[in-house]
């Protein structure tokens, strides 16, 4: 794999995870998931919660297979893989404690 | 492959002369309508963007004029509204955006060393289009018809029932059709910075412009279409009274603030990152030393590319989103600054690195930082959703995005039309009004916006045209106006620098400013053809104008570029582009007519104006291919490289790889679009379907299975399935006239609305598939598709699997709503 699609696998995944758990979030609250329960809590945070842990392991993933040394567009992917990664964690840590639809 | 070597030195003159002859344009009118050449439309560009600037800061002095006293009789209520929503939309659509395309259109391949951009028509269509866009938009303001409901349009209040005029037809049309010209523009910046490098300049060899307008043109591309898509849906809706926003039929009005923010807020970097581009490569040249921080510049751009599309929601914390998605915009917001960030500390470490020196250029960088740095500090406030409650809608959001967009374009974009300045005119600047100029801006910016943050504080809400009860409002608001007209001032004696310069400069010597930068190794002003012959690493502006580069001249009466690998630059063939035609004028006018025709409700004849466009349109592929073989170009000594028409990989695929980038994210937004609905709005579930699932089924799998029959025919070698496949797409377009035939009333419910729409995207597909399937035909016939020649071949099959694709998923999509239901 050439290093511009590795830089671009990072934030591609956080987009990803970002639409996804943006949109299960309006279809939980549409469906009333936080009224369901799950094996930890309530439906919808179980289901919010994995997917963010979920995404998290990829970002980590994408992080662990890049290559260690290289040169400028070396560099220049693992940053867009550290992107990606503190952009999940960062934007999307809501979910552990928030009121979901309130 | 042979490695490129040097060509042996010719005559310079003897080279320039025949470069100028095929690369050139007759004078007189028919020259400046015919023109593709990059330099000249770039210009262009530039030049409307700033007679839109200055219209747009007349209209902000009438605001001025108005607010400058509690119950000012200057203007009523009514053109006030026009005029402050006139000012944001031209600002932004028809300064910014076109200024940005013009800038990049003009550099791009100077800096990268290429002849011209990759599309040349598409330049000229694309300018077409703005101009003709821009002229309706004014003239609308001049007949008193202009757009009133805000630059976002919000609805309810602009859809048909409180906007009853043609005011936001003017809009939802005539912004679409400056759209074009954009997402037009932004596939020929990604093709011409990915394919048309000069030979063996690898992606990270690439100069910080050509990275930020890489970024810039992919946002573009991503960025545009779900505004498209929401001015389609409510044109409709207010055309044919489809619902897709209106609540009693299924609609939602925040359907059209997502759409709308989706596009909005990445459109504040897409304004940003080429003015940080233009930054990133004055400010070392001012400093005299390399920039800083090549690498984290360039993920940091990254960075912000993607970040920027998950900001859109702060710009709706205020219509009742649930705490958790709020805090996800809020925390998106809020780390968007760290990219941002990552450059102002590189460019800080550039300036202590070197040694600054206070020329004009340099001065407005200097009002750049004092101003943008600001403006990204009160961002970070408003992305705090508590505060956001607070100042939402007020004079304090107005100073923000002003702070914002003067800071962060404005300033860099005047630096730049000064540092560039003898490349586009050939003319050295006279010292003095240039710096009094930048003076009165920055006063009079400051002692604007800065006070306005306060008046916002105190409550002062925007867009209201008087305040008699509101005393405390007076004093900032007189002093705001009272140095809005020293800014204006100041941009005035600005405009007139740059006048008196093109009209009274001497004659500029090369590189002015010892850049040493590619763009300065051509003579000043540029030439029609940029450069005699193609740079190869470490060549001088000498070598190059003696065709010691590759590709020298024009030896074979024919407008030749290289074309490269996207990562490493290895040169793979030769692009013969097209000479200067009369077709991207008339197809520009042609869709003028058509959005004329529909702004005043001629629907039919509108219809009409269509079948024109497709007419205008197969006139393009005239001049695609080659009907005999022509054999490789030899581009330096010992390497041969096949042209165009012979490489399956060539310039017109990656361009259709980008439309196709646009066009699905046109598609993404319209399924969100249904889920939101679906989901989210009140009023659903939609009344039961009249025909039912099972009649529908029938032509939904001949549609489906003409399309699978046409992609397999499309696959087979040299178009030969072509004539069977027109058969194949004449039976879908069969199976598409009777699902419309069976679909309830769109007028009905926002579901059969979305459908009838679905149906359209559907059926418009199909239709540029059978177009592309014809051209096959007709070239396979006439020999420009040949062993050895593939011309339209790639293009077509790519184009019929995205059909068959997203009309697989429509299908799918229909018949799950059908089950769940």
């Amino acid at each position: 794999m050439t290093w511009p699609l590795r830089a671009l696998l990072g934030p591609m995944l956080w987009a990803a995870a970002f639409s996804a758990i943006y949109a299960v979030h309006g279809l939980g609250c549409a469906l009333d998931w936080p009224a369901r329960p799950a094996p930890v809590g309530d439906l919808h945070r179980f289901a919010l919660i994995s997917l963010w842990l979920a995404s998290l392991m990829g970002g980590a993933l994408i992080l662990w297979r890049m290559p260690k040394a290289g040169d400028a567009g070396g560099r220049i992917a693992r940053a867009g893989g550290w992107i990606g990664f503190l952009a999940i964690l960062l934007t999307l840590f809501p979910v552990l404690g928030l009121t979901t639809c309130g | 492959m042979i490695p490129p070597r040097p060509n042996p030195p010719q005559n310079a003159l003897r080279l320039h002369r025949e470069l100028d002859r095929v690369w050139g344009r007759p004078p007189g009118l028919r020259g400046f309508l015919s023109s593709v050449n990059h330099s000249e439309l770039g210009l262009r560009f530039m030049i409307a963007a700033f007679v839109f600037f200055a219209v747009a800061g007349m209209l902000a002095m009438l605001i001025r004029t108005q607010l400058a006293t509690p119950g000012g009789a200057f203007l009523d209520t009514a053109h006030y509204n026009q005029i402050f929503t006139m000012h944001g939309s031209i600002m932004m659509f028809l300064f910014a955006i076109p200024m940005l395309e013009g800038l990049g259109m003009y550099l791009l391949p100077k800096m990268l060393g290429a002849r011209d951009l990759a599309f040349p028509r598409l330049s000229a269509f694309g300018w077409w289009c703005y101009l003709f866009g821009g002229a309706i938009i004014l003239l609308a303001l001049l007949a008193g018809v202009a757009p009133d409901g805000g630059w976002f349009m919000y609805t309810p209040l602009s859809s048909k029932t409180y906007s009853p005029g043609i005011n936001a037809d003017v809009w939802l049309l005539g912004i679409t059709f400056v759209e074009v010209s954009a997402v037009a523009a932004a596939v020929e910046i990604i093709v011409t910075v990915l394919r048309m490098r000069a030979p063996g300049m690898r992606l990270t060899d690439m100069p910080l412009m050509a990275w930020y307008m890489l970024g810039t043109a992919a946002m573009m591309l991503v960025g545009f279409p779900p505004l498209i898509l929401g001015s389609v849906l409510l044109e409709i809706e207010r055309a044919f009274g489809w619902p897709f926003f209106d609540v009693a039929r299924g609609g939602d009005p925040l359907l059209w603030q997502h759409l709308f923010w989706l596009f909005g807020h990445p459109e504040v970097y897409i304004i940003f990152l080429p003015a940080a581009g233009a930054i990133s490569t004055i400010l070392p040249v001012m400093c005299r030393t390399r920039i800083m921080g090549y690498g984290a510049i360039v993920a940091a751009v990254l960075g912000l590319v993607f970040l920027s599309f998950g900001l859109w929601v702060h710009h709706m914390f205020a219509v009742g989103i649930p705490h958790m998605a709020l805090a996800f915009f809020s925390a998106a917001s809020a780390l968007v600054a760290v990219p941002t960030a990552v450059q102002i500390f590189a460019w800080i470490g550039t300036m202590w690195q070197g040694r600054p020196q206070m020329r004009l250029p340099m001065l407005h960088l200097m009002g750049f930082f004092s101003t943008f740095v600001m403006g990204g500090l009160t961002g970070v406030m408003l992305a705090i959703v508590p505060f956001n409650w607070q100042a939402h809608d007020t004079a304090f959001v107005t100073a923000h995005l002003h702070y914002v967009l003067i800071g962060g374009f404005v300033f860099p974009m005047m630096a730049a039309a000064v540092y560039w300045l003898p490349l586009f005119s050939g003319c050295a600047r006279v010292k003095g009004v240039g710096e009094a100029a930048f003076w009165l801006i920055l006063t009079g910016f400051h002692g604007t916006f800065l006070i306005m943050h306060l008046t916002g504080l105190l409550g002062m809400p925007r867009r209201i045209d008087a305040y008699p009860d509101n005393p405390e409002w007076i004093l900032p608001n007189l002093v705001s106006s009272l140095f809005g007209f020293v800014m204006a001032m100041g941009f005035a004696l600005f405009l007139l620098d740059l006048l008196l310069q093109v009209v009274f400069g001497s004659r500029a010597r090369r590189d002015p400013w010892e850049a040493g930068t590619l763009e300065w190794a051509m003579p000043m002003p540029a030439p029609s053809y940029n450069i005699a012959s193609l740079p190869l690493p470490g060549q001088t502006a000498l070598d190059l104008a003696r065709g010691e580069g590759m590709l020298p001249g024009a030896p074979r009466d024919r407008r030749e570029t290289l074309v490269v690998e996207a990562l490493g630059g290895a040169p793979r063939h030769v692009a013969v582009l097209p000479e200067n035609t009369l077709l991207p004028v008339v197809t520009a006018a042609v869709i003028g007519g058509f959005v004329l025709l529909m702004l005043f409700g001629f629907y039919r004849p509108a219809a009409v104006a269509l079948a024109a466009i497709a007419l205008t349109a197969w006139q393009w592929q005239g001049f695609m291919g080659c009907r005999r073989d022509a054999g490789p170009v030899e581009v330096s000594p010992g390497l041969r490289l096949p042209p165009n028409w012979a490489v399956e990989d060539g310039l017109a695929r990656t361009g259709l790889v980008c439309l196709l980038i646009a066009n699905g994210t046109l598609f993404a937004c319209f399924l969100f679009a249904v889920g939101f609905l679906s989901v989210i709005a009140p009023n659903w579930p939609a009344p039961e379907s009249g025909p039912g699932t099972a009649r529908a089924a029938i032509p939904a799998g001949l549609l489906l299975l003409s399309l699978l029959a046409a992609s397999a025919l499309a696959r087979l070698s040299l178009a030969r399935g072509a004539s069977a496949a027109l058969l194949a797409l004449g039976a879908a377009l069969a199976a598409a006239g009777l699902l419309a035939a069976g679909l309830d009333d769109p007028t009905r419910h926002a579901r059969d609305a979305l459908r009838a729409a679905g149906l359209g995207y559907v059926v418009l597909h199909v239709g540029i598939a059978l177009m592309l399937a014809l051209l096959c035909l007709v070239q396979r016939r006439d020999g420009r598709i040949a062993p050895g020649r593939v011309s339209a071949w790639p293009v077509w099959r790519i184009w019929q699997d995205y059909t068959l694709a997203t009309t697989a998923v429509l299908t799918g999509l229909v018949a799950a709503q059908e089950v769940l239901s």
